[in-house]
């Protein structure tokens, strides 16, 4: 069907197009008046006009086909089923014996005859869709022709379909937002519906699990989100630990005391090291760094546990460094040189300047890479997911198992998802948490690194 | 209070001073040196743990085509041919492996080779037919197990119960040494399978393909896209509140962890829009979502850098502001444009997390051929491996990671090369 | 005396609160050069910008006043400034050729206004124009070279060629020999001497010899306000305002 409609429409505007461009010619040699703008302006007036009826009629087709059809093929059938459990099943099935008859034996006759009627409905369906796309792309042709006059500027009207175009590309960040919120919205409400906000932000047993039989007792499922809370922060506070300290400090070395030759060299690898993606940074964790950590716990007498809290932060951390060095790079380089002069002349040596004059000069651009350095470990999902435990645990001993919110929102939506479980339903929650603290994070330290550079320029 | 004192207090102070700013320096060193420490030992670690996984074990046995067992004429047909019964001449040939074998050891024999060595010994007699009524002496794949243990990533001194080869199997190992018939090969299943339970058939082509795809959709839409916001933001966009937002928001996003990004493809792409789960298509949509920001962020810098000198001499040659944009500003950016959307694919590539959540994870043992069928991804892939209790899955999961760097490696090196070569100084 | 070709009454220009032009009134005749000076930031280019109202570009200017093309108004929303700036050439301060081929610089414009119909035409207009601006013998091997590999001069003649492709009744030139060196000045004021014949040329200059050598009437700027106007001879020679007289004679400026 794709590629069916792609030929069709797109035989559709080329011949918009010379259709466009033969009229106009004509009509203005008739006129004997010289058209307000190129022909090929006129031309391709016609051809939008002749693309996005056909486009909003392929695309409404393929977002409602499946719906319509799946309606109308149940409502001819009473099938004797509970339709709430079963509607997609069946709708499965019907599909299957429809498209080949290798599914079709023994079958019931039900479901037979709801395949030929499925299929039948689905042929004549084809064969309006491609018609309907025809008979709109002639409509728009037709009704932008009347305007096919040498007076009409042609060049003005594509200039500003182009920019509302481009205006709609910008918007697709904005939209991208509302998505996002909507759709954390829109199932943490459903979530919140079973379970209290109160519980769900205090409540410190966290017990995903939903009895499947009513009155099963003693196993209510418990979505108190303390301990993920607590376990995603003190991974982050590992991470901080590592990733800070050494991240400064190469900033630092890089920006005063590194030679420019140095600087390539080192620049570039921390750059790799940035880019390496996190699910490696995970497989590093866990065939290295985890059991590392539980042989150093029991050198020390501690009963380390294989995915602990230390695992999982120590290498968070390291993926942090390049990302807390870059940016306190740039923070430390756009401190005036004025001032570094100045400390210099007075005959400071260099690491009193740096202690005294440039970080405090450079204070609040490292808060604000230190901020989103935070941001990202609270919302780094592939290493925890592989090197971090799934038990919540509310504990500050980082050679336990804890978990994250990230972890358990892939546990919730692993596997089957069922959008009126809370289980499932609460990954949302948990995202809606994830985004917002990210988000405030972030806000907070982009003004405040934007701040800085304001100052300095 | 004489001024000799002062002085050496002074002269003391200095030293102490001196060394404080050696030691502060050092610091830094240190920090530095760590940092390249780890990079060269994460490296090391992938490299020593994947390099083997490019070698397979196969086993030499000897197999009987004969007609009866395979249940073919010596004039049959290729469809007759691809129906014989090779799995039979497979069974025969395991158990005449080594001399001697009772039904038992047979049994345990058997699970020493891969599942598909039918398949092999199928292909291989598709291609030389006329090899009937004779025994070859073939080349047929190891199970993972015997693969592991010849590479010496199992551990054989360790008690019968904690190993994968009992001590009759080990026997069988040792025999197959001894004679020579277990050899190492080239391992092509890697490159050429999709996943599989067994690892030692397991391969990188499908989420290969499904990586491929899942980028191809990104780039057709984040690139256009990407361009025509930045070129609205930097030419036509009107000083209003509504710009405002569409900046801070673009600022934003480039922060929002990208498990976000999945749940808004599991909310809506999945659940409103009806997109096809587990499809390169969704994948794609959301990565391109997720990877807009950096895109425009460095179209909009690549813009800036046209002289504007360059766009008056057109408008004051009559040209609309449209045109000027489009005939000169757009082709002179598009190195630096192209140069930060292929930096955006490769930070798509490695992404994992959001395409776990629109279903991407799925066990697909075939190769995806479009846009809308259910495929894997590398990183997803990797994932999958890492999760996977078969030992035979850790060196699969390094060498599918040395693959995805060197995939990395190879973007960057075009998006540097593009920089270089065809950006402009003005 | 020539025909008026441009006419301007009480033209003001705002950047935001500053205000860069005051009501400034002149006339400038049809196939003569007038050379506009005074010292730098006196609106002198913020005036030429307004006769093709590339000031438009600039989101907080605003200008008001009459400015009549032609006898049309064209300080006006309903005017299609794109058809103007086709009757309107523009050669800039510093030469801004395309990085594009030579034949393709000067191309852009006839394509772009669909002027010509076949691609003989096209090249006939381009070997047209670049004969008018003088460059042709010196580029005539390698048109399709790119317009950036000239030297500075002949740059600035492609610009000039560039502007007369479409056939504009008036070239307006910001400085135009302010980036070259002397010799290329002269060829570039000979050709000014030439094009004058068939175009109404507004050339803003910094160099009072250049107004002298290539203009027939004058007009000084000083702060924003037009002070003096009238034939080149007499304004170098016997200025009626003492501000001209103290400019011509090196006192300021």
């Amino acid at each position: 069907m794709f590629y069916w409609s792609l030929i069709i429409i797109s035989l559709g505007i080329y011949s918009a197009y010379i259709f466009g461009k033969s009229r106009i010619t004509s009509h203005s040699r008739q006129l004997e008046i010289k058209t307000a703008s190129l022909p090929t302006y006129y031309a391709q007036y016609i051809m939008v006009w002749c693309l996005l009826p056909a486009l909003i009629v392929y695309f409404g087709w393929i977002i409602f086909e499946d719906q319509i059809i799946q309606n109308l093929v149940l409502a001819n059938f009473d099938f004797d089923l509970n339709p709430a459990l079963n509607a997609s099943l069946l709708i499965a099935e019907i599909k299957n014996v429809a498209l080949s008859d290798s599914f079709a034996e023994g079958k019931a006759t039900e479901i037979l005859n709801a395949a030929e009627h499925y299929a039948s409905i689905k042929y004549v369906s084809s064969i309006s869709f491609y018609l309907s796309i025809l008979i709109v792309m002639i409509l728009g042709v037709m009704f932008a022709s009347r305007k096919l006059q040498p007076s009409f500027r042609a060049q003005q009207s594509i200039e500003n379909y182009v920019k509302y175009f481009l205006f709609f590309c910008s918007s697709v960040a904005v939209l991208t937002t509302v998505g996002i919120v909507f759709s954390l919205l829109f199932e943490s409400l459903r979530f919140f519906s079973d379970v209290s906000v109160f519980e769900f932000l205090f409540g410190t047993k966290w017990y995903p699990y939903i009895p499947i039989r009513e009155g099963q007792s003693g196993s209510q499922g418990s979505f108190g989100a303390v301990p993920i809370f607590a376990g995603t922060f003190l991974i982050m506070i590992v991470a901080m630990c590592v990733a800070t300290p050494i991240g400064l400090f190469t900033a630092i070395y890089l920006a005063e005391y590194a030679s420019p030759r140095v600087r390539r060299i080192i620049k570039p690898l921390l750059e790799i090291l940035a880019g390496v993606p996190t699910i490696v940074y995970g497989f590093f964790a866990f065939v290295t760094v985890a059991p590392f950590v539980k042989t150093f716990g029991q050198s020390i007498g501690i009963d380390a546990s294989p995915t602990s809290a230390l695992a999982a932060g120590l290498v968070m951390g390291i993926m942090i460094i390049p990302f807390i060095s870059s940016l306190s790079d740039d923070v430390i380089n756009s401190v005036p040189q004025s001032l570094r002069e100045g400390s210099l002349g007075i005959g400071a040596n260099k690491a009193e300047t740096i202690k005294r004059v440039i970080l405090p000069a450079a204070l609040p651009g490292i808060v604000g890479a230190f901020l989103l350095g935070v941001s990202r470990a609270i919302g780094e999902t592939m290493i925890v997911v592989v090197a971090a435990g799934t038990a919540p645990n509310l504990t500050a001993n980082p050679f336990e198992n804890v978990t994250t919110v990230t972890v358990q929102i892939v546990i919730a939506l692993i596997g089957d998802q069922e959008f009126d479980d809370p289980r499932t339903l609460s990954a949302f929650a948990l995202g809606l948490v994830l985004f917002v603290i990210t988000l405030i994070l972030n806000i907070f330290a982009l003004r405040i690194v934007k701040k800085y550079r304001e100052r300095y320029e | 209070m004489s001024n000799q004192f002062s002085h050496e207090k002074i002269i003391q102070l200095r030293k102490k001073r001196s060394a404080a700013d050696r030691r502060f320096k050092t610091y830094g060193l240190i920090a530095t040196v760590i940092g390249m420490a780890i990079l060269f030992f994460l490296l090391f670690t992938i490299f020593s743990k994947g390099y083997s996984s490019f070698q397979k074990t196969v086993i030499e046995l000897d197999v009987t085509f004969d007609q009866e067992t395979l249940k073919i004429t010596p004039n049959a047909t290729y469809e007759e041919q691809v129906e014989a019964k090779f799995f039979k001449v497979k069974k025969k040939a395991i158990a005449n492996a080594l001399p001697d074998l009772s039904k038992k050891d047979i049994k345990l024999m058997k699970k020493m080779f891969s599942i598909n060595v039918d398949k092999e010994i199928k292909e291989y007699f598709l291609q030389n037919p006329n090899i009937l009524n004779t025994t070859q002496k073939l080349l047929v794949t190891a199970h993972s197990d015997v693969d592991q243990m010849l590479k010496g990533n199992a551990k054989r001194n360790i008690e019968e119960k904690k190993r994968k080869l009992n001590d009759r199997q080990l026997e069988f190992f040792d025999e197959f040494v001894f004679t020579g018939r277990l050899k190492s090969k080239f391992n092509n299943f890697f490159f050429t399978n999709a996943d599989s339970r067994h690892p030692e058939l397991a391969g990188i082509a499908g989420s290969f393909v499904g990586s491929l795809f899942t980028l191809i959709t990104v780039f057709l839409l984040a690139f256009p896209i990407g361009i025509g916001a930045s070129i609205y933001l930097e030419e036509f966009a009107p000083k209003n509140k509504f710009t405002e937002l569409i900046e801070v928001n673009i600022a934003n996003l480039a922060a929002v962890p990208s498990i976000v990004f999945g749940l808004l493809g599991l909310g809506i792409l999945l659940n409103v829009f009806g997109f096809p789960r587990s499809t390169p298509l969704v994948g794609g949509t959301v990565l391109a979502l997720m990877t807009l920001p950096t895109i425009i962020i460095a179209c909009r810098a690549s813009l800036k850098a046209v002289p504007p000198s360059i766009k008056e001499g057109a408008l004051a040659m009559g040209a609309s502001k449209m045109q000027a944009v489009f005939h000169h500003q757009v082709p002179l950016a598009l190195p630096g444009t192209l140069t930060g959307t292929i930096i955006g694919l490769a930070q798509a590539l490695g992404e994992t997390a959001p395409l776990i959540m629109i279903g991407m994870i799925a066990f697909i043992p075939n190769i995806p051929t479009g846009f809308t069928e259910p495929s894997a991804a590398l990183p997803v892939q990797i994932y999958l491996w890492v999760e996977s209790a078969e030992r035979g899955f850790q060196e699969k999961t390094a060498a599918a990671i040395m693959m995805i760097l060197i995939f990395l490696f190879l973007m960057n090196a075009i998006a540097v090369f593009l920089r270089s070569r065809f950006e402009r100084k003005w | 005396m020539n025909n008026v070709k441009v006419s301007t009454k009480n033209v003001n220009v705002h950047y935001g609160t500053k205000q860069a032009l005051h009501r400034v009134t002149l006339d400038i005749n049809e196939k003569e050069v007038t050379a506009l000076i005074g010292p730098s930031g006196c609106g002198k280019s913020t005036f030429l910008r307004c006769i093709n109202r590339m000031n438009d570009l600039i989101d907080i200017c605003k200008v008001d006043g009459s400015i009549t093309v032609d006898n049309e108004e064209i300080i006006s929303d309903e005017v299609d400034v794109v058809s103007l700036r086709s009757k309107i050439g523009m050669v800039f301060q510093k030469p801004n050729p395309f990085p594009k081929s030579i034949f393709d610089n000067v191309a852009y414009g006839p394509t772009i206004h669909g002027i010509v119909e076949t691609k003989t035409d096209l090249e006939e207009i381009v070997h047209l124009s670049l004969k008018r601006s003088g460059l042709f013998k010196e580029v005539k091997d390698r048109l399709h070279e790119p317009g950036t590999s000239l030297s500075g001069g002949q740059q600035q003649r492609l610009c000039i060629a560039r502007a007369i492709a479409v056939n504009p009744d008036i070239i307006l030139m910001d400085e135009p020999c302010s980036a070259l060196d002397p010799i290329a000045t002269a060829t570039i004021e000979e050709l000014i001497d030439e094009l004058k014949n068939k175009y109404t040329i507004v050339i803003v200059t910094h160099s009072m010899q250049q107004a002298a050598r290539v203009s027939q009437r004058t007009g000084f700027f000083h702060l924003g306000e037009l002070v003096e106007t009238g034939e080149t001879q007499k304004i170098f020679t016997n200025p009626e305002n003492e501000k001209t007289q103290g400019y011509i004679t090196g006192r300021f400026g």
